[in-house]
């Protein structure tokens, strides 16, 4: 791992129940709101549902070892973020992400990244994404802690009741 | 200007672009510079991407901050309390006058439009969603006791559920309490009355999809309550099965929106009492506006008329306040319009004579949610320097300071909404019934012009049959014109197995769409379905 990635890795992460997932894109809006109006959350659809994509905060992110502008970077709480005066919107990023989280937007010619929402970190606050939805589908949780719920953790990143079976 | 965290003295700020209410706050994030903020709250549970639009709107680019008047030259600057005396002055004297005021400020402030309606000889009513209206009468009407009318919150303690209407598409946040539900009785029960490609009906055991005809998903009721489902098509047997598992559940809970084809909702309401009359179950009604009941009760009591009575009587002088009525084409015949309200819209530009007013949720006051759900706001944010509030405003134009708004009595009174006729579409023809979504309010004269909304949608999308799309040479994606009985629209198709053929839905969010349905008093009801054809552009 190149020294710009090493450091402490988050110990949470946004997971996504999909079995409660309502398809109503509040994180969405959280997200564009807190963000200057651009969002780090995409949606894709899977089969019949549309489904949020959020950044999975890797161990070893490709997003941070391809940026030539070292636009993105893990910072002292392990959360990888972008700076945003320094992105040059090369896209090195968007193609790099093995999960398709990142999106090249047009405006500012920045593009969009989820920090994990850094600043209510700091309060003690969950992102914002966690904050709005309102079934509960985005959790800011430890695998282990999902698992105490009863829920399944597939890929560490989403979750349901059934490891197959979707509602 | 600082938003500080609400003390536990201080009534929280509601969004009340829908009734769940949810509570707001703001955070500075800079100099004049705001952030929704999404803590734990009394009452907080989740916030849609309606309520994260409404931060924006406190500091829209477009909003109205400066009273004018058209003139030929081009736009007049003139003073607040000089266009407040006109107004009530043409009122008074260019009859025979009337005031329209759009349902979503606060009961109080309702109550003194009908005060200056008295002081100023003029005719009044107060405009909400059709369907909110026809829920509202529908249930007022019941012998539902009020007990038995309760918030989303109290879905928490069902054991059995059926939802009327795409609920957790048009109330995400209402959502909430039914996944307690759910976690607390994991075998509980959940019907559906309404579209199979709706959300909410992932989410159901049992799916009955009605036509889109006026009155079917109010028939569709009946038949749960009398076990008769003649006529309902081979779907039905969900109904008697909902009908069972209601009657055997211990706390039984209907979810009723109105968005399955307007002119449905008074029936529906009353529907949805008998069943629950009969079951025992409470009902949690869903309305677009956040103080539907309020507006409709404030404005019943202070002698409010039927806006489309209002209409058809033929002012020669209207003030319409904080509403979009569409086209000029509706106000027809009217020869001083004047306009009050925070965005600029249709009426606006139409208007002779337009004053600012702030938000709703830029003051302080009081809602009606529901039957029982009275609550009372603080303010958001306070209003850009030099806009007064809507009691402000009306005060100056004569109206006294101190109306309190009534809504201790049910709404009744109005006339049954008669049922438009059900269209029978010919061959290649579908039959459109708009709807509401979690992402504009209403008819989107608050959020179209906000820049979420715009770049999650920035186009009408038509939810149609895979079938209907193959056999009109379309794909999924593809952008269509979609031509209507009073015109033709541009949208973008969006196929899914789970539609009915025949039926299709968008949002009513979009004036261009509204405008094909030809909606008028004596032609067409007001959110009626209509059939339309789809071609390639």
């Amino acid at each position: 791992m190149s020294e710009a990635i090493a450091g402490r890795e988050v110990e949470r992460r946004v997971v996504l129940d999909l079995d409660r997932c309502i398809e109503c894109k509040s994180c969405m809006a959280a997200c564009w709101y807190g963000h200057g109006r651009m969002t780090g959350i995409n949606f894709v659809e899977v089969g019949p549902a549309v489904l949020p994509l959020v950044c999975r905060q890797c161990d070893e992110p490709a997003c941070v070892e391809v940026c030539p502008a070292k636009a993105m970077e893990r910072g002292p709480t392990g959360v990888v973020a972008r700076a945003a005066f320094s992105c040059r919107a090369c896209g090195s990023c968007v193609r790099a992400c093995p999960f398709g989280v990142l999106s090249l937007e047009m405006v500012g010619h920045q593009v969009a990244k989820c920090d994990l929402c850094d600043d209510r970190l700091e309060r003690g606050l969950e992102p914002r994404c966690v904050a709005v939805c309102p079934t509960g589908a985005l959790r800011f949780a430890t695998p282990p802690e999902i698992e105490s719920q009863g829920l399944t953790v597939l890929g560490g990143r989403v979750a349901g009741d059934h490891p197959i079976r979707r509602r | 200007m600082c938003s500080e965290p609400s003390s536990d003295a201080a009534p929280a700020a509601r969004c009340l672009l829908c009734n769940v209410g949810c509570p707001v706050r703001v955070i500075r994030s800079g100099p004049d510079q705001y952030l929704p903020d999404y803590v734990p709250h009394a009452g907080y549970a989740g916030l849609c991407g309606r309520g994260s639009v409404l931060v924006e709107l406190l500091d829209h680019p477009e909003r109205i901050h400066e009273s004018h008047r058209h003139a030929p030259g081009g736009r007049v600057v003139i003073g607040t309390e000089t266009a407040a005396k006109e107004i009530a002055e043409t009122l008074r004297s260019a009859g025979p006058a009337a005031i329209l005021v759009d349902g979503n400020f606060d009961v109080d402030a309702i109550a003194a439009v009908g005060r200056l309606a008295a002081a100023v000889g003029a005719r009044w009513s107060v405009c909400v969603e059709a369907s909110d209206a026809g829920l509202v009468h529908g249930l007022d009407s019941s012998a539902l006791g009020a007990a038995s009318l309760v918030g989303p919150e109290a879905l928490a303690a069902a054991d059995a559920v059926l939802i009327i209407g795409n609920a957790y598409a048009t109330h995400p946040v209402a959502a909430h309490w039914i996944f307690e539900a759910k976690t607390s009785h994991p075998r509980m029960k959940i019907f559906a009355i309404m579209d199979a490609c709706g959300v909410t009906a992932g989410f159901a055991g049992a799916v009955f999809q009605p036509r889109l005809a006026p009155g079917e998903a109010a028939r569709a009721v009946d038949a749960i309550a009398s076990g008769k489902a003649d006529g309902l098509g081979p779907d039905s047997k969900v109904l008697a099965a909902c009908a069972k598992a209601l009657g055997e559940a211990e706390k039984p809970a209907i979810v009723v929106g109105a968005n399955l084809g307007y002119a449905d909702a008074q029936a529906l309401g009353k529907a949805v009492a008998k069943l629950a009359a009969k079951v025992g179950a409470t009902v949690c009604p869903l309305t677009t506006y956040g103080n539907a009941w309020g507006a409709m009760r404030a404005g019943a009591a202070a002698g409010a008329g039927c806006p489309i009575e209002l209409m058809k009587s033929g002012p020669k002088t209207l003030l319409v306040i904080g509403r979009d009525m569409g086209k000029p084409a509706a106000l027809k015949g009217v020869e001083r319009l004047m306009y009050v309200g925070p965005m600029p819209n249709e009426t606006s530009r139409a208007a002779s004579l337009v004053m600012p007013a702030a938000f709703a949720f830029e003051s302080a006051g009081r809602a009606l949610l529901g039957p029982g759900r009275e609550v009372s706001f603080g303010p958001l944010l306070a209003p850009p320097a030099g806009v007064p509030t809507l009691r402000e405003v009306l005060a100056m134009m004569g109206a006294g300071a101190d109306a309190r708004g009534d809504v201790s009595k049910p709404a009744a009174g109005a006339p049954d909404v008669p049922c438009g006729k059900a269209e029978q579409p010919a061959d290649g023809a579908i039959v459109l019934a708009l709807a509401c979504d979690p992402f504009d309010f209403a008819d989107g004269s608050l959020t179209r012009q906000a820049s979420w909304p715009r770049s999650v949608r920035p186009r009408p999308v038509l939810a149609m049959a895979a079938s209907d799309a193959g056999a009109a040479g379309l794909v999924n994606g593809e952008v269509v014109r979609v031509d209507g009985p009073a015109g033709s629209a541009r949208v973008e198709v969006q196929t899914s197995e789970a539609q009915r053929p025949g039926q299709a839905r968008a949002s009513a969010a979009f004036a261009e769409l509204r405008s094909i349905f030809g909606w008028a008093p004596g032609v067409r009801v007001v959110g009626d379905p209509a059939t339309v054809r789809l071609r390639k552009v």
